[in-house]
C-alpha cells in the first residue's frame, strides 16, 4: 500500500510538472525558438527514433494478451504487497474483454512492470505505471484541480485514484446500469468510504454519513441526482474551497442548476444579499433545508415543513442570541409569536394558523423598509387580508411582534400590561381569599365534628 | 328516609347541565390554546386536526353559553319561579350579617360555633351568581371582539383586540380557580355535604343539607307547612316555587334503579357522618 501511495505520488507530480513546463513553453516559446532553432532541429529529428523505440518496445507484451493472461487467469495469483498484505493478481478475461477497454493490450497501460520476473519475457518500457492520462488527459487535468488529488499529495492514503472510482479491468461506460459511475451507483461509489464510520473519523469529515440520509431524501428518490450532481466529478473541490460547489456563497448557484426561479428569488432576499456579501451567519439554501437528507415540503420531518418552520428552523438563527444581537435584531420576535393566537394555535398543531413564512415570504424574504417586502408598512394589509378577508387599515397600523409589558414602548404593549398586572393581582386576591376561607369554613367543621 | 325538599326543577337542572358541559368544554378548548405544550392538551392536539377544531368547538360552546344566557333571562321574567328565584338572589343585609358570623364561627371567635340560619340562597351562593353573570359578559364582550376581529378592527386600534385578548385569558383563569375553589366546595368539599350535593341530579335537598345551608328557608316552610293541615305542599314549579316537600315515602319504592340511588345516598351518608369507632 506505501509503495502504491509512493507510485501514485510519483504520477501525479510527474504529470503536474509537466503541465507546468507545458505552460512555461507557451509562454517562452517563441524566445526559444529563436535562441535555440539548432537544438529543436536535432530534437524534431530524433523524434521519429524515439517514437519508434517506443513502439517496439512494447511490441513483445502487446501483440495479444494472452501471454499476461496466461498467468494472470489463475485465481490463486497474488503477491504480497509491501505491508506484507496478500494482493490478488488474477484478472477475469471475459470481465476485461467486456469493457471498455477491451479492445486494448494489457502493456497499453501497463507499460512498465517493474519486477525482474516480467522483464525476463521482454524489454522494459518507458518508466510509467498505469497513466490514464496518456489517453483521458481532459479528466487528469480536472482531476488535478480536486481534492482528492490534492490530498494524495499531502500523503492521505485512502484518497479517491482514477480506479477507486472507476474501477481497473472491468470499466464500462457510464451509462452501462453496471458501471461504478453510473448515476445510479455512484452514491454507493462514494459512500465505499464516505459512510464507513472509521474513515470519516480519521479524515475528521464531520461524521457525515451521506449513505442512507441521501438515499430517502428527495433527491436521492428521484433517481435523477447524485453526489456528483452537486459535488462535481473528477474536480470536486473541499467545502472551504471558494471556487468549490459546494462553498458557501456558492451553494445558491449550484442549486440554482436545477432551480433558478428559486435562486433568483433568494439571490435578491435579505438572505441571499447577505449570504453573498460573505456573512457567515446568514442562511444559505441547505441552512433551511438540510444538505444530503433533503425532504419534500410536506414530510413531516423536513425542516421547513409548515408544522416545523417556526418550531425550529426559523428560530435557529432569529431565536439565537448571537445572531440577533449581530444583527441588531431581538429573540424577542420569536417568543411574541408564540404568545400570539398564531403561535400559541400553531405550536398544538394547527397548520392553518400562520407561521413565519406566511407573513414574511418564503425564499424572498425581505427587511420591513424594502417597499417590495411582504412586510412593508404598505403591504402589510394585503399580507394579514390573504387570511383575513376584508382586513382594515387597523390590521396594519401596529407594532408585531409585541411584548406586553408596563415598560413598552407602545401603548398597546403598556395596556397590555397593565390589564396583566391588576388580573394578576385580582386573581391572586379573590381565589386566595375564597381558598382561605373555604380552608378556614373546612377546618372548623371538622374539628366541630371531631368532638 | 329522611324528608328531602326541592331544590331544582327539571328545567333548571338542564340549565346547569348545559353550562357544566359547556364550561367545562370552553375551559379545556381555551385552555389548550394557552398551554399547547401541557401534557393534557395533548388530547386535542395529538388529534389530526384537532387544534382546527378547538377554536371551532370553543366557539360554538361559547354561543351555547350565550344562548343559555339568553334563556335564563327569559326564565328569570317570565316564569312564576323565575322570578321568585329572581327576587330571592338579591343581596340583602341578612347576607352580609351571616358572612360576618360565618367568619367568626370559622376563625374560632363564636366558641362553640353559632348555628347560622340562611336563606334559600345563602351569601355563598348569591356572590357566586353575581360572579358568574360578571363573567358572562365580560368574556361573551372580549370573545366576541376575538372572534371577529375584522369587523372589530375596522374601527377599532388593534391595541383594544390585545386589550380583549388578555382580559378574555386572565378572566378565564379567574372563572375556572373561582368554579374549582369556590362552587367545588360548596357543593363537593364542604363537610356538610360531602361526598355530593345530588341536587344537580335528583332537584332534592335533604332535611340535614337543608338546615346546615339554608336554615331559615326550612323554618319558613314548615311554618308554612303548618300553617296547612294535611301537608299538602304546593306543585313543583308553581305557587311561588318555594322549597317544598316533594317525595312521600311510598314513592320512594319505585324502580329498581331508584333504589340503588337511594342505597348508594345512604352508604354515602354513612360515611359522611362516620364520627370514629
Amino acid at each position: 500500500m506505501g509503495r502504491d501511495l509512493e507510485e501514485i505520488k510519483s504520477a501525479v507530480e510527474g504529470a503536474l510538472e509537466k503541465i507546468e513546463r507545458e505552460n512555461l513553453k507557451e509562454d517562452s516559446s517563441m524566445k526559444r525558438k529563436e535562441r535555440s532553432t539548432k537544438v529543436w532541429i536535432v530534437l524534431w529529428g530524433l523524434l521519429p527514433l524515439l517514437l519508434f523505440g517506443g513502439f517496439t518496445a512494447g511490441v513483445v507484451w502487446s501483440k495479444d494478451n494472452s501471454m499476461c493472461l496466461g498467468c494472470h487467469q489463475d485465481e490463486s495469483l497474488s503477491k504480497q504487497d509491501a505491508g506484507g498484505r496478500k494482493l490478488s493478481l488474477f484478472v477475469s478475461e471475459t470481465g476485461f474483454k467486456s469493457s471498455v477497454h477491451g479492445k486494448l493490450s494489457c502493456s497499453d497501460c501497463h507499460t512498465h512492470i517493474k519486477d525482474d520476473k516480467h522483464a525476463e519475457g521482454g524489454q522494459k518500457a518507458a518508466d510509467k505505471r498505469v497513466n490514464c492520462a496518456t489517453c483521458h488527459r481532459k479528466a487528469e487535468k480536472e482531476y488535478l484541480q480536486g481534492l482528492h488529488s490534492k490530498l494524495i499529495m499531502k500523503g492521505t492514503e485512502r484518497a479517491a485514484n482514477c480506479y477507486d472510482c472507476h474501477g481497473k479491468h472491468n470499466i464500462v461506460p457510464h451509462n452501462n446500469p453496471k458501471s461504478m459511475v453510473n448515476i445510479s451507483n455512484i452514491d454507493r461509489t462514494c459512500t465505499r468510504c464516505h459512510s464507513d464510520m472509521t474513515f470519516v473519523r480519521e479524515h475528521g469529515l464531520g461524521e457525515a454519513m451521506p449513505k442512507e440520509e441521501f438515499r430517502k431524501s428527495v433527491h436521492g428518490k428521484s433517481g435523477q441526482m447524485t453526489c456528483t450532481s452537486c459535488h462535481g466529478s473528477h474536480d470536486l473541490r473541499s467545502l472551504t474551497d471558494p471556487k468549490s460547489s459546494i462553498f458557501r456563497s456558492s451553494i445558491p448557484h449550484t442549486c440554482g442548476g436545477c432551480h433558478p426561479d428559486i435562486t433568483k428569488q433568494f439571490v435578491e432576499s435579505i438572505h441571499g444579499v447577505l449570504a453573498a456579501r460573505g456573512r457567515s451567519d446568514s442562511p444559505t439554501c441547505t441552512t433551511c433545508h438540510g444538505f444530503h437528507g433533503i425532504k419534500a415540503v410536506v414530510d413531516p420531518d423536513s425542516p421547513v415543513n409548515e408544522k416545523r418552520i417556526a418550531l425550529t428552523t426559523c428560530p435557529q438563527c432569529h431565536a439565537a442570541e448571537r445572531i440577533t444581537k449581530a444583527y441588531n435584531l431581538t429573540t424577542k420576535t420569536v417568543q411574541s409569536y408564540y404568545d400570539s393566537f398564531h403561535g400559541l394555535s400553531y405550536r398544538g398543531g394547527d397548520t392553518y394558523s400562520a407561521n413565519c413564512a406566511s407573513c414574511h415570504g418564503v425564499h424572498d424574504i425581505r427587511p420591513s423598509s424594502d417597499p417590495k417586502s411582504m412586510i412593508h408598512k404598505d403591504n402589510l394589509q394585503k399580507t394579514c387580508g390573504a387570511c383575513h378577508p376584508g382586513a382594515s387599515e387597523n390590521f396594519a397600523k401596529t407594532k408585531m411582534h409585541a411584548v406586553a409589558s408596563i415598560t413598552g414602548s407602545e401603548f398597546g404593549e403598556k395596556a397590555v400590561g397593565w390589564v396583566r398586572i391588576i388580573y394578576i393581582f385580582l386573581i391572586v386576591s379573590v381565589i386566595g381569599g375564597l381558598t382561605l376561607f373555604n380552608f378556614m369554613d373546612w377546618l372548623r367543621k371538622t374539628i366541630d365534628r371531631a368532638h | 328516609m329522611t324528608k328531602t325538599y326541592l331544590r331544582m326543577t327539571l328545567n333548571e337542572r338542564i340549565q346547569h347541565l348545559n353550562l357544566f358541559i359547556n364550561f367545562t368544554i370552553l375551559v379545556i378548548t381555551g385552555f389548550t390554546l394557552k398551554f399547547p405544550d401541557a401534557f393534557w392538551a395533548s388530547f386535542i392536539s395529538d388529534v389530526e386536526m384537532g387544534m382546527t377544531y378547538r377554536g371551532l368547538l370553543h366557539r360554538l360552546s361559547g354561543v351555547l353559553v350565550l344562548t343559555l344566557g339568553g334563556y335564563h333571562i327569559l326564565y328569570l321574567l317570565f316564569t312564576e319561579r323565575g322570578r321568585r328565584l329572581l327576587k330571592d338572589m338579591i343581596p340583602q343585609l341578612k347576607d352580609a350579617e351571616d358572612l360576618w358570623e360565618t367568619l367568626k364561627n370559622n376563625f374560632f371567635i363564636n366558641r362553640p360555633a353559632k348555628k347560622i340560619k340562611m336563606p334559600r340562597f345563602n351569601f355563598r351562593e348569591k356572590l357566586e351568581y353575581l360572579g358568574l353573570i360578571w363573567g358572562t359578559i365580560v368574556m361573551t364582550v372580549t370573545g366576541f371582539i376575538l372572534w371577529f376581529k375584522t369587523e372589530w378592527l375596522l374601527y377599532f386600534p388593534m391595541w383594544t383586540w390585545d386589550v380583549a385578548r388578555a382580559i378574555h385569558f386572565y378572566e378565564a383563569i379567574l372563572a375556572t380557580l373561582t368554579i374549582m375553589v369556590w362552587h367545588l366546595y360548596s357543593v363537593v368539599f364542604n363537610p356538610d355535604i360531602y361526598p355530593m350535593s345530588w341536587a344537580w341530579i335528583t332537584g332534592d335537598l335533604t332535611e340535614h343539607e337543608m338546615e346546615e345551608e339554608h336554615g331559615f328557608e326550612l323554618e319558613r316552610i314548615k311554618a308554612e307547612e303548618k300553617g296547612k293541615p294535611g301537608g299538602f305542599g304546593e306543585v313543583a314549579g308553581v305557587g311561588g316555587g318555594r322549597v317544598i316537600p316533594l317525595h312521600a315515602d311510598e314513592e320512594r319504592k319505585g324502580s329498581s334503579l331508584r333504589q340503588l340511588f337511594d342505597t348508594i345516598k345512604n352508604f354515602n351518608e354513612n360515611i359522611k357522618n362516620w364520627r370514629g369507632m
